[in-house]
């Protein structure tokens, strides 16, 4: 959907993930889309020295959110909430609506 | 002229990069740390200088090869020798959703150097204090407020902009408390 504007794939992917879950890591969306923990990275990159993604890191993890001084940012966000609303139900139930409340250590599933 | 490398200042550095880059038709503005760096007299010590271009990172590589200065990664640039390192950032030159309009024009003897206004300096350490929770940005913010004429009210009217009246609040208490 919005591959066309941003060039490729991938990077709706991780937009679609800042956008439903605020943060998000390389490995964890490439388990999530079944895709190469490298093709993420590479984006990822590429959104930060656009000043679109910032990092950090927590322990070994390079987190990444929307960088709130991205100056666009809020017309990016009204325009990721558009094209999510025409996502099909199906992807957004297979990627996008994982649980995120946390779970106390040692609760069995 | 021989420049000590090892000891520049990042004042000179600054400079002498700005002054390299317009004699090649590039033009750039000083954003971030070293802003404080320069308006607090290296009260604040930064270590990298942050600029603006909307050259190409091509463009700019090429020209900073002729002083030493090689591309590390996709926008940092070091000089063997240099403890200081430059990174371009991504245009444009904002302060949260607010373009920037108005530079400082600082004349040294190595070049011109165009850098932020201590006023937007002070939002763009703001800026990171109210995002990202950055204590040392406030601290930043501070000392530039405190050793340069701001306009408060436009920092304040910002602040309330990017809905951050609250942590404002706290800046000016500080201030305050910071000039008696």
């Amino acid at each position: 959907m919005l591959e066309g504007v941003f060039g490729n794939i991938t990077v709706e992917k991780i937009l679609f993930t800042l956008y439903v879950y605020g943060e998000g890591y390389p490995l964890g969306m490439a388990r999530t889309f079944g895709d190469s923990v490298n093709r993420f990275q590479q984006q990822l990159k590429r959104l930060e020295d656009a000043g679109i993604v910032a990092s950090r890191l927590i322990g070994r993890v390079r987190v990444y959110t929307f960088n709130p001084r991205y100056p666009f940012l809020g017309e990016l966000k009204t325009l990721i909430e558009k094209a999510f609303e025409f996502l099909p139900e199906k992807e957004k139930g297979a990627y996008y609506s994982k649980r995120t409340r946390p779970r106390r250590t040692g609760k069995p599933l | 002229m021989t420049i000590d490398w090892r000891r520049i200042g990042i004042k000179k550095l600054a400079a002498l990069i700005s002054e390299k880059l317009r004699t090649k038709g590039i033009d750039t503005v000083l954003v971030g740390g070293a802003c404080v760096s320069i308006y607090t007299k290296n009260r604040y010590q930064s270590f990298d200088l942050d600029f603006v271009t909307h050259a190409t990172i091509k463009e700019v590589a090429s020209v900073l090869s002729e002083i030493g200065f090689l591309r590390e990664s996709s926008r940092h640039f070091t000089r063997h020798d240099c403890p200081l390192f430059v990174e371009f950032v991504a245009p444009p030159i904002a302060v949260g959703k607010e373009p920037i309009k108005a530079q400082t024009e600082l004349k040294t003897r190595l070049g011109l150097i165009v850098l932020l206004t201590p006023t937007d300096c002070v939002k763009d350490r703001l800026a990171a204090y109210y995002h990202w929770n950055d204590p040392q940005a406030l601290d930043q913010a501070l000392m530039v407020a405190g050793a340069q004429k701001v306009r408060l009210y436009e920092i304040k009217k910002w602040s309330e902009n990017e809905g951050h009246t609250e942590k404002y609040r706290e800046f000016a208490k500080r201030l305050k408390r910071k000039k008696g």
